[in-house]
C-alpha cells in the first residue's frame, strides 16, 4: 500500500532517478535571453544569502541595540555600508526579476502539464520572498520599519473571531515590541531561508526532470 | 528533428558560459547600484508622534487596496483578496489543462486582471 503510494508519487515527480547527463543535456529550440530571469533571480538569492550572513555577524536583534547595531554596520564596520546596501538593493531587485520570470513562464505556457509542480513551487517561492521582505523591513528597528510593521501586523486582526489570535502570534505581544523584533529576526534568518532552500530544491529538481520548455 | 536536437547547444560548455556571464553582470549591476545609493539607517523610533508609514514598493498595492474596504469589510482587502490571489496564482496550471484552448483564455484574463490590479494600485500608492 505505502510502496504503491511511493511508486506513484515517484512516477509523477521522478525523485529516485539520478539526473543523468545533467551537464551534457541539449537545450530545446526557443531558449533565449528571457529565460535568464530565473537564473538572475537565483543569483540575487545567492547575493542576499551571502550579504545576509555577513550582516548577522554584527547585527543585534534586541529592542535596545538593533538600531545602534545597524548604525554601527553603516558607520564603523569595514564595507558595512556596501554590505547593507547590497542586501537592500538585491531584495528590491529580486521582486522585479521574479515578476519578469513569472511573466515569461506564463507567456510561454511553461506552467502547463507536466510542469505544474514547478509553477506551484515557484508561487510558494514568490510568497516566501514577500515574507522575507516583510520580516526584513522591521530589522533596522527605525521609525519607518516600526510603523510599517504596526500596520502590516494589524491586518490579520481585521478578520472576525480568529484575527486577534493571529496578531498576537505575529507580534508575540499586544503591540510591536522587542519580542516581535526577535520573532521577525528568527523568521528572516532561520525559518525562511530553510523553507526557501527546500522550495528551490523542488523547483530546480523539476526543471531538470521535466526539461526546459522550448518553443511555443 | 532528432538530428536537429543533437546539433543544439548543450548545457556544458555553451550554456554554462552564458549563465556565468549573466550571473557576473547581475552582481556587477547590484554592486554599482549599492555603491551609488546606500540606504540610510533612518530615524530612531518615535512612539509618541503621529506617523504615516510607507511600506516597501512591493507592498504598496496591499496598503492601497485596504483603503477601498471601509469599516468592517476591511478584512476583505487585508486578508481575503491577497490570500485568494496567491491561491489563484498557484492554481493556474490546474485551471489551464492541456488540450483545452478555452482554458488558456480564462487564465490569460486572470493574469491580465491581476497585473492591472497590481500596477494600478502600486502607481496610485506611489504618488499618494
Amino acid at each position: 500500500m505505502i510502496g504503491r503510494l511511493i511508486k506513484s508519487v515517484d512516477r509523477l515527480f521522478g525523485f529516485t532517478r539520478p539526473h543523468k547527463g545533467f551537464l551534457s543535456r541539449r537545450l530545446p529550440a526557443g531558449v533565449g535571453y528571457w529565460h535568464c530571469f530565473g537564473g538572475i533571480t537565483f543569483t540575487l538569492f545567492l547575493i542576499l544569502m551571502v550579504s545576509g550572513l555577513f550582516l548577522t555577524v554584527h547585527y543585534v536583534p534586541s529592542e535596545h541595540e538593533a538600531y545602534a547595531s545597524v548604525r554601527f554596520i553603516n558607520e564603523r564596520v569595514w564595507g558595512g555600508r556596501v554590505l547593507r546596501s547590497l542586501h537592500k538593493w538585491s531584495a528590491s531587485l529580486i521582486v522585479v526579476t521574479l515578476l519578469i520570470h513569472m511573466t515569461r513562464v506564463f507567456v510561454m505556457k511553461a506552467y502547463r502539464h507536466p510542469r505544474e509542480l514547478n509553477w506551484v513551487a515557484g508561487t510558494a517561492l514568490f510568497v516566501n520572498v514577500l515574507t522575507f521582505g516583510f520580516t526584513g523591513y522591521l530589522l533596522p528597528w527605525n521609525q519607518k520599519a516600526y510603523w510599517a510593521t504596526v500596520v502590516g501586523t494589524a491586518m490579520p486582526g481585521t478578520v472576525p473571531v480568529v484575527g486577534e489570535a493571529f496578531v498576537r502570534l505575529f507580534r508575540g505581544s499586544e503591540d510591536v515590541t522587542g519580542i516581535t523584533l526577535l520573532r521577525f529576526y528568527s523568521l528572516h534568518t532561520h525559518w525562511l531561508p530553510m523553507v526557501s532552500l527546500v522550495l528551490l530544491w523542488v523547483h530546480f529538481h523539476m526543471v531538470k526532470r521535466r526539461g526546459i520548455a522550448g518553443r511555443l | 528533428m532528432a538530428d536537429d536536437y543533437v546539433n543544439r547547444p548543450a548545457f556544458y560548455p555553451e550554456y554554462l558560459f552564458e549563465v556565468i556571464v549573466v550571473a557576473l553582470l547581475t552582481l556587477e549591476l547590484v554592486l554599482v547600484t549599492a555603491l551609488l545609493l546606500p540606504p540610510s539607517p533612518g530615524r530612531p523610533i518615535d512612539l509618541v508622534g503621529q506617523y504615516q508609514p510607507r511600506p516597501e514598493w512591493y507592498f504598496l498595492w496591499l496598503y492601497e487596496l485596504i483603503r477601498y474596504f471601509p469599516g468592517k469589510t476591511i478584512a476583505v482587502g487585508a486578508v481575503l483578496v491577497p490570500v485568494g490571489l496567491m491561491l489563484l496564482l498557484g492554481g493556474i496550471p490546474f485551471i489551464d489543462r492541456y488540450g483545452k484552448p478555452v482554458r488558456r483564455r480564462y487564465v490569460l484574463w486572470i493574469m491580465l486582471l491581476m497585473a492591472a490590479l497590481f500596477l494600478s494600485t502600486t502607481l496610485v500608492g506611489w504618488f499618494r
